[in-house]
């Protein structure tokens, strides 16, 4: 039982890492319409960065650089790049982030060789207890923050000025430009947002008991992928919740593992996408994809 | 007047000077279709100004111009000068002009409607001083008591009149210097036109100069100081709205016979509108089977949009559905299209029940339809969208038509050649090779007219076909419709809030009014019915 529960609880950690990584695809598709095939390599570069400063400027400066470093190569991604380019066929600036990641990921793997580089970070390898289900202090910190962050953007988006420019821009640019919000900072925005959260998950995905950063790591970020899509592209609690659904459910098949064995080794890796297509099988638009209520 | 947040007015330079100065503006799109020529314009401070034409004369390209929003529509300005107050503003970006003073309310009101009504309203006020936003949000709430009922609420839940004023309000929140209006009337009801025209009039006492263009030109003028007259990219007329409401080729023209006080009885233009004796040729026989509508309920969430309605299409007819806006006619048009649920009650044609089927079953049945805001593919030319209309039709599939099978090939031809038969039908022939966003509202109109009739249908729904045509253009409209039932023996059902038109149009007609029927018979038992004349027509009619 209490082995259920520590998968269970480990999962839900997964999840919530994951739905972080997840809600910066929907950030950037509702901001821009692009579907941002550079975030893993955002997401290495802020752990790249974390690992790198932290002996000179300790965990917390080196955590500031790394998220601020990732926010602003996204940001920059899309002011360079994507919106310089006329054609504004979603499939072209889709391949475009492809080339971007190719080329961003690789410089990232010439620095960082074939090291395993330390994250540093002060919760290390402790490990923390309650109920009988003993968790890595890292996952019950990745949780607790990621739930922060959460509200914290649920009341940005709702409360503030900011928010609303957000939102209007996403649900109907042309018009919101009417309305005086400039286009071109609110796409940067959700860029530089994106990636923020992605650094931040990376810190996360490279903690014990990972070993540490290494360019596999930009792999792992794909697993958000089936969370961004299950939760339907354009919902961010969607996105938490597919976060949950395939952190979860990737948690108790490596959790299981030999049970599973008739399924072969490994299964873990796959188990995100099986979870995709079963869901997409049975709900077209994801869980919180809706069918726009519109008056036709 | 002391609304203006003093600064902004102290700025004024000289009083006689203008405060918009349009000097020769040339716009063209994709740099090929010039839609402006040499347009010069201009609005005084405080003034009201109209701005008339047909469809395609370029009045929203006008405005699309001056708000600095016409890049997403590829189009570009390629000579003459914008200037407010004497500051060239051509060429800034529309978020920009905003901030110099200039808000747009967009055609078709896109309010986000997903947003609630009070943060659309925050959202039109973001350029504003933090604090002088509440005091505009209470303006605005005092100019539109139902938004400020309705606050919370997501703004797609309003009523076509609401999204407008919502849309309005919104404009206003920014506290602009000069408002510009695209087809504020558009698709409301004549009692919501004449409130459109008393809110615009409220809005300028406050001090805010207004550019309107309108389709309505019997409100255009009564509201307006001034007003410009648009034909193919030029300014054919302009001067004091009373004496072009007083020119007689203005009123033929844009205002239509039905126009005035004396005739305001009158059903509208007789020449070619007599739907039952019609131009010679012989009526196609009836394909149609009859409609029968009984005690249709559909709720969306608390709300009861349609509440046991009940009507009847004799086949081969012309039926119309009116009512106030929000009464529930576009609901009920989305129940017979399969694109809403019924709560009770059933929908049969013939002997089939249409109701729990999908919209692609309900269209294989031969039901096709138009929708109130236009739906068509922007990017694609007439003539493709005209093909989409006989999808259903097509036998040969994807692989015959990849690999070219002379089966497919024939079968291309025979679709392509019915397509531009139904273009000459509406007189679209000489723009089959145009991309639709190149094309004007009403001729967007016409094309989705187009590919409805391409399905080949038994039953044609049309939602608001005449919405933002002038009387001229309408009547067009109706004859052509005659012409399609007459010609194809089908029935037709419409919803339209232009009366002339149903009037004269209809057999038979069906009343709504808050989602019950209220009358149903011919044109004239309905406009004699006492009840309708005060849902309808507003109280003072009664």
């Amino acid at each position: 039982m209490s082995y259920l529960l520590t998968q269970l609880v480990n999962g839900v950690s997964l999840g919530l890492v994951l739905g972080l990584i997840a809600v910066g695809f929907v950030v950037v598709f509702k901001s821009t319409g692009v579907l941002n095939f550079a975030h893993g390599s955002v997401l290495l570069l802020g752990a790249y960065l974390v690992a790198r400063l932290h002996p000179e400027l300790g965990f917390w400066g080196a955590l500031a650089a790394g998220v601020a470093g990732a926010a602003l190569v996204a940001a920059l991604i899309n002011t360079l790049l994507v919106r310089r380019v006329a054609e504004h066929d979603p499939g072209v600036l889709a391949i475009l982030t492809i080339g971007v990641d190719i080329l961003l990921l690789t410089e990232l793997t010439r620095q960082i060789g074939n090291d395993v580089l330390d994250i540093g970070a002060p919760w290390g390898a402790s490990v923390v207890g309650a109920a009988g289900v003993s968790l890595p202090a890292s996952r019950a910190i990745a949780a607790g923050t990621a739930v922060v962050l959460f509200a914290a953007l649920g009341a940005l988006a709702a409360r503030t000025d900011w928010g609303l420019a957000m939102r209007a821009a996403a649900a109907d640019p042309d018009t919101a430009s009417l309305m005086g919000i400039r286009l071109s900072r609110t796409s940067a925005v959700g860029w530089g947002l994106a990636g923020a959260l992605a650094a931040v998950a990376g810190v996360f995905l490279t903690s014990y008991p990972t070993p540490g950063v290494e360019p596999g790591v930009s792999v792992v970020a794909f697993a958000a992928i089936p969370a961004w899509v299950l939760g339907g592209f354009d919902s961010v609690p969607g996105a938490v919740a597919g976060g949950l659904v395939i952190g979860v459910a990737q948690a108790l098949a490596i959790g299981y593992e030999s049970e599973l064995h008739f399924l072969g080794g490994g299964f873990g890796e796959v188990v995100p996408y099986a979870v995709m297509v079963l869901v997409l099988l049975l709900r077209p638009h994801g869980l919180f994809g809706q069918k726009e209520a519109i008056r036709v | 007047m002391r609304t203006g947040s003093g600064s902004a007015w102290e700025a004024v330079p000289a009083p006689g000077a203008p405060l918009l100065d349009v000097d020769g503006l040339d716009v063209g799109y994709n740099g090929a279709v010039r839609a402006l020529r040499g347009v010069s314009l201009q609005v005084a401070r405080r003034g009201v100004v109209a701005v008339l034409g047909g469809n395609g004369a370029g009045k929203t390209t006008l405005l699309r111009a001056i708000s600095g929003t016409l890049g997403s529509a590829g189009g570009a300005v390629t000579g003459g000068t914008i200037r407010l107050d004497g500051r060239d503003v051509r060429g800034l970006p529309a978020a920009e002009i905003v901030r110099a003073g200039i808000a747009q309310v967009p055609e078709g009101r896109r309010v986000f409607r997903d947003l609630t009504v009070e943060e659309n309203l925050r959202a039109g006020g973001l350029t504003a001083a933090p604090r002088t936003r509440s005091a505009a949000l209470q303006g605005i709430y005092e100019l539109f008591p139902d938004l400020a009922e309705r606050r919370r609420e997501r703004a797609g839940l309003l009523s076509g009149g609401q999204q407008q004023m919502l849309a309005i309000g919104r404009g206003l929140m920014s506290r602009p210097r000069l408002l510009l209006l695209d087809e504020p009337s558009l698709g409301l009801a004549p009692q919501l036109v004449a409130r459109i025209g008393e809110i615009v009039t409220e809005i300028n006492r406050h001090g805010t100069a207004v550019l309107l263009i309108e389709q309505n030109a019997v409100m255009g003028l009564r509201v307006a100081d001034s007003a410009y007259v648009l034909e193919v990219g030029r300014v054919a007329a302009s001067g004091p709205a009373e004496v072009l409401a007083g020119s007689d080729e203005i009123r033929g023209r844009y205002l239509g016979a039905g126009a005035g006080t004396a005739s305001s009885a009158d059903p509208g233009p007789d020449d070619g509108r007599e739907p039952d004796t019609g131009p010679p040729g012989p009526a196609a026989a009836v394909r149609a089977e009859a409609l029968k509508v009984d005690g249709v309920t559909v709720r969306f969430g608390g709300v009861t949009a349609l509440a046991d309605v009940s009507f009847e299409i004799e086949p081969g007819t012309v039926h119309a559905l009116i009512g106030p806006n929000g009464a529930g006619k576009s609901t009920c048009i989305n129940v017979l299209g399969g694109a809403y649920r019924v709560a009770a009650g059933t929908v049969r044609y013939g002997d089939r029940t249409l109701t729990g089927l999908r919209a692609d079953q309900i269209a294989g049945l031969g039901v096709a339809r138009t929708f109130q805001n236009i739906s068509l593919s922007l990017d694609a030319t007439v003539a493709d969208n005209l093909l989409t209309g006989r999808h259903r039709l097509m036998r040969s599939g994807v692989l015959g038509g990849a690999l070219g099978l002379p089966r497919a090939r024939r079968e291309d031809r025979e679709h392509r050649a019915r397509a531009e038969r139904v273009a000459e039908l509406l007189g679209l022939t000489a723009l089959l090779g145009r991309s639709v966003h190149t094309l004007s509202y009403g001729d967007r109109k016409r094309v989705e007219l187009g590919r409805a009739l391409c399905a080949e249908p038994t039953l044609l729904l049309l939602d608001e076909p005449v919405a933002g045509m002038n009387p001229a253009e309408s009547a067009e409209m109706a004859a052509t419709i005659a012409e399609v039932r007459r010609e194809l023996g089908i029935s037709i059902l419409l919803v339209e809030h232009d009366m002339p038109f149903v009037m004269g149009l209809a057999e038979r007609v069906t009343v709504l009014d808050f989602g019950r029927r209220i009358a149903d018979g011919t044109p004239a038992e309905v406009q004699r019915d006492p009840e309708v004349l005060r849902a309808y027509l507003g109280s003072e009619a009664a």
